[in-house]
């Protein structure tokens, strides 16, 4: 009897050593990547993809996961991570920004140090930029040039022409948003990243573009962020204050022709903090989020109180305002590791639609016909 | 001497006790689940670092940054936060992060590996969900000196060095040993994102070890241990594959200090132990002209254990650790410190032959602040006296303290957090036979757990300003699982066979949303496997050793929604080796192969692991001198 136990427990181990060398063979061999099980796509592939807005998915940084959704209202068309659907390829790390020249898209990958150039047609590479320092935002300067800031070091020229990089200017930190003005593109400015706000130099840096030099910079407060004009040519500021809360978040206008800040709004708090600054299509209107969507006139006397759209349990991470329709587009990045959300509200905060997008939405691009 | 002896001297000097290569770990109570590996298992991975051996033999889920970068343990549904590593009873993970890098503890700085499960670490620590992972070094009290000095060239420009000297008699013993490894690890790979195949780059390091450990023995009564190690630690990070550059410049060094002093007294109907510890980490991470920190944190341990066994079937442990930490960094403002005083008791009763039952109660004090009580309680059935069955159940809550960066972290640090809660139920049964001739034998184990934990503190973007992450105590997780062990041992016409075996199922969720539009409910933890399984099988004959182990990890969600995931993947790898008796030396030679099948895998998203690589080893060592 005992005798046989033990047999039973050698054809166990037998048995056992069988199994898992047939479950070792039988397993995939197929390099092992993540695999993103998108909500499904609404149609296959479109004829094109100039009709409707792309939504630029950051992703989660050094994940590798950034991505690009497709929505055209107008065929109720959504197609998650277009870039990778058309190139074979993902789209990087950290995609920060989407910017249309020439019919082409210019995508700024942050931590990949690169912008995609992608015909706006079937959003297949056309070229490849690379040996930027943290790119952030790309502004169009012709039809030949283009600047792009960056997190370190400079900003960079880009020849629209070839798509390579013409040139540098050189500037001692991060550079952010752009706007260009008759001929000069003010360039707000933060500082040297790895400092403490108490050491950044906050100012809006003034560039010729005829000759990419530095002419000029207006003192703004700490970490300007966003830059916007009105119909009175009057240029908006929004600083957050620092990221460490050095100072009290501002909202500054400013007078371009003589380079002076005229008119300086303070937010109430140290630790609510706003962000993304955008104006509709007429430019008598600015939006900016600090937890909600906030609208304000840019004839105000004080800051708006309430929100046009209050977050409810959401976590507002992008904003932009259609500049045609003048709707409001507006990301929801949940808690940064799912997929996030966008809601269209009309200018009054009516909301028209919701789509789910990719990892972390941060920014929008609509093309010429993205109307309805 | 003859060869034969000479080769079994290799393998005392080595410590290698049987072919055993696990047993559940046979201590004064057995309610809790607590697996042993011996320096038998360890002696053929000298040149790999723990979280290798960790990967491959256990279900303890490794989350590896790279070939030699980052790697952090996590078991049973929880964090690296939640697993404690221990070094001869010393605290190794870090107050400022609360986990530990295993890729930078070489195997060769340690005798022996424990691993407590859940509630068994509650006699260590607090805080510890997942479980505890103690490295120990211990005495034989041979009297002998051995030298041991092996050599290992592997994949990548990797080369290993160890030296070890072990000398002592019946009641003195001294054990000094070296290691030194360097590697360039420019490991080639596909990068997706490049689409052509790369070398890895800025993936270069350097690490130095030694550690010395005395140990005196007096009247069979007293026993003194003094134990140091040193470790010093130069590593280039490595760039993702997306953000590829062959300019990435990322540096982390490290210099870490561990001593700690034991007295124990040994009396027929108590013990008492005390121990002092001392622990110091300097840390200097570089990030291109982005980042540049220092981070320095001290730790003075104290911890005395009474234990008196005079009454029958009655042992009761009673203790008082005292840590102070102490931390200066640049991401803080301002030096912080941290007092912990922790009261702790155990009592063990007997009932029976059949019954064995265990109560550990253990309360933090905290910069003067009481945590809630941690209460442990377990039971063990043994039904037959004939056959080694048991059942084992405990229960336990357990909390944990935030770590110093969750509370002072400038910007972002939240010093209103409040301590984690777990509430944890564990059913185990071990069955153990061997055949009556002993050539056979067999081991197995199977544990189900059950724990909820609440107030989990999660870093998360805070929702007046985008920017800025802030830990909170918000999620709520339920993690439940079975772990299932299965060890044979064979030996037949000299050939000794044995084939080990552990499977883990976990389901560990998120059980609480942030809001209604958070989709985690009922989802999977983002890098927690389902199933983890991994197999060694090994034959021994001749001298010669063939050592097959596979290891299976399955999908990892990489969204909290569970719409994305790193798919399953399976590893093998073999070690062949010959241990050869040479007049007074025996040398012995080892070739490895790691990833077999040359499996392109990721175990994070974007971070490149190498394909098929080799390690050649050779050891020399000069056995026994016994001077009796």
């Amino acid at each position: 009897m005992k005798k046989n136990i033990s047999n039973i427990y050698r054809l166990a181990l037998l048995c056992s050593i069988f199994a898992i060398t047939i479950f070792n063979f039988s397993c995939s061999k197929d390099p092992i990547r993540e695999q993103i099980v998108d909500p499904p796509d609404t149609t296959p592939t479109p004829q094109t993809y100039e009709n409707g807005f792309f939504v630029v998915n950051e992703g989660n940084y050094n994940w590798g996961n950034a991505s690009v959704t497709y929505i055209e209202n107008k065929s109720n068309t959504l197609i998650q991570d277009i870039f990778k659907k058309s190139n074979n390829r993902s789209l990087g790390d950290v995609a920060e920004s989407m910017k249309i020249a020439r019919n082409l898209g210019y995508l700024v990958i942050n931590n990949s140090n690169r912008i995609e150039v992608v015909s706006l047609k079937d959003f297949k590479s056309v070229s490849t930029i690379t040996g930027l320092n943290s790119p952030r935002f790309l502004e169009i300067v012709d039809s030949n040039k283009a600047y792009v800031t960056n997190l370190q070091k400079n900003v960079s020229i880009i020849d629209l022409q070839t798509n390579t990089i013409s040139g540098t200017i050189p500037i001692n930190g991060w550079t952010e948003n752009m706007i260009m003005y008759d001929k000069y593109m003010l360039v707000t400015s933060i500082g040297i990243f790895s400092e403490p706000s108490s050491n950044r130099r906050s100012q809006i840096l003034v560039i010729d573009t005829r000759t990419d030099a530095i002419v000029d910079s207006i003192q703004t407060g700490k970490e300007p962020i966003g830059i916007v004009f009105d119909k009175k040519q009057k240029v908006w500021v929004l600083c957050s204050g620092g990221f460490d809360n050095f100072e009290v978040p501002t909202l500054i206008r400013i007078n371009p022709e003589l380079r002076l800040v005229e008119k300086t709004f303070t937010f109430p708090d140290l630790t609510e903090v706003p962000s993304r600054l955008c104006i509709n299509p007429t430019n008598d209107t600015i939006y900016f989020l600090k937890n909600g969507v906030f609208q304000m006139p840019v004839s105000a006397s004080a800051l708006p109180v309430e929100p046009l759209v209050s977050p409810a349990g959401r976590l507002f991470y992008g904003l932009a305002i259609h500049p045609v329709t003048g709707h409001i587009y507006v990301s929801d990045a949940k808690d940064y590791v799912q997929n996030g959300t966008v809601y269209q509200y009309n200018a009054t905060g009516a909301l028209i639609r919701q789509n789910t997008v990719g990892r972390i939405p941060g920014a929008f691009c609509f093309t010429k016909n993205s109307t309805k | 001497m003859p060869l034969l002896i000479a080769a079994q001297k290799l393998r005392d000097t080595l410590q290698l006790k049987e072919f055993e290569i696990k047993s559940t770990y046979a201590s004064d109570n057995n309610c809790f689940k607590r697996v042993k590996f011996d320096s038998g298992f360890l002696v053929n991975h000298l040149n790999s670092d723990l979280s290798t051996i960790l990967s491959q033999n256990s279900t303890i889920f490794i989350k590896s940054y790279g070939n030699g970068t980052l790697a952090t343990p996590s078991f049973r549904g929880t964090t690296a936060q939640h697993t404690q590593v221990e070094w001869n009873g010393i605290n190794l993970n870090s107050p400022m992060l609360g986990q530990v890098d295993l890729s930078h503890i070489p195997v060769s700085q340690f005798d022996g590996l424990e691993i407590y499960y859940g509630a068994a670490g509650i006699s260590n620590t607090s805080g510890a969900f997942g479980g505890v992972i103690n490295l120990v070094t211990n005495p034989d009290w041979n009297n002998r000196l051995d030298f041991l000095v092996m050599q290992s060239i592997a994949s990548f420009n990797t080369y290993t060095t160890n030296v070890n000297v072990v000398a002592g008699t019946s009641s003195f013993q001294s054990h000094t040993k070296f290691n030194y490894s360097a590697s360039s690890n420019k490991f080639p790979y596909y990068n997706d994102f490049l689409q052509e195949t790369v070398h890895q780059q800025s993936a270069s390091f350097s690490l130095f070890g030694m550690s010395e450990e005395l140990f005196w023995k007096l009247k069979d009564k007293h026993l003194l241990s003094l134990k140091f190690r040193y470790n010093q630690d130069d590593q280039n990070l490595p760039p993702t594959a997306s953000n590829y550059s062959t300019n990435h410049v990322e540096k982390l060094n490290s210099k870490d200090l561990f001593a700690v002093l034991d007295y124990k007294l040994v009396e027929k109907k108590y013990n008492l132990l005390i121990r002092a510890g001392f622990a110091n980490q300097k840390m200097h991470y570089r990030l291109d002209s982005t980042f540049d920190e220092f981070h320095q944190y001290d730790q003075w341990i104290n911890k005395n254990r009474f234990t008196y066994t005079g009454i029958r079937n009655l042992s009761i442990k009673a203790g008082i650790d005292f840590t102070y930490d102490q931390v200066m960094s640049d991401g803080y403002d301002g030096m912080k410190t941290r007092i912990t005083t922790s009261f702790y008791t155990e009592i063990n009763y007997n009932i029976g032959k059949k019954v064995k039952t265990s109560l550990v109660i253990r309360d933090d004090l905290i910069n003067g602040t009481f945590l809630p009580l941690v209460p442990a309680l377990g039971f063990e059935f043994l039904p037959w006296n004939k056959t080694d069955l048991s059942f084992t159940l405990n229960l336990a809550r357990n909390g944990r303290y935030p770590t110093l960066n969750d509370l002072f972290w400038t910007i972002g640090g939240n010093p209103d957090l409040k301590p984690e809660k777990n509430y944890s139920v564990e059913l185990g049964c071990n069955f153990r036979q061997k055949s009556k001739e002993g050539k056979f034998s067999i081991e197995m184990n199977l544990t189900g757990y059950y724990s909820w934990i609440y107030q989990m503190i999660t870093w998360l973007p805070a929702s007046s300003n985008s920017t800025l992450w802030q830990p909170e105590n918000i999620d709520e997780v339920w993690a439940r699982g079975l772990e299932a062990g299965a060890n044979f041992k064979w030996e037949i016409h000299h050939f000794t066979f044995s084939f080990d075996n552990n499977y883990n199922f976990c389901h560990s969720t998120y059980q609480k949303a942030s809001s209604t539009y958070d989709h985690k409910i009922g989802k999977q933890l983002i890098y927690t496997p389902v199933h983890t399984l991994n197999s060694t099988l090994s034959i021994e004959r001749w001298k010669f050793y063939l050592n097959y182990n596979f290891c299976y990890v399955s999908g990892r969600f990489t969204a909290k929604d569970n719409l994305s995931y790193m798919p399953g993947y399976t590893l093998s790898n073999i070690i062949l080796g010959k241990n050869i008796g040479l007049n007074k030396f025996v040398l012995s030679l080892q070739i490895q192969i790691n990833n077999l099948f040359d499996l392109d895998y990721q175990s994070l998203a974007d971070r490149p692991m190498p394909g098929i690589n080799y390690a050649f080893t050779l050891k020399f060592a000069l056995p026994s001198i016994y001077r009796q």
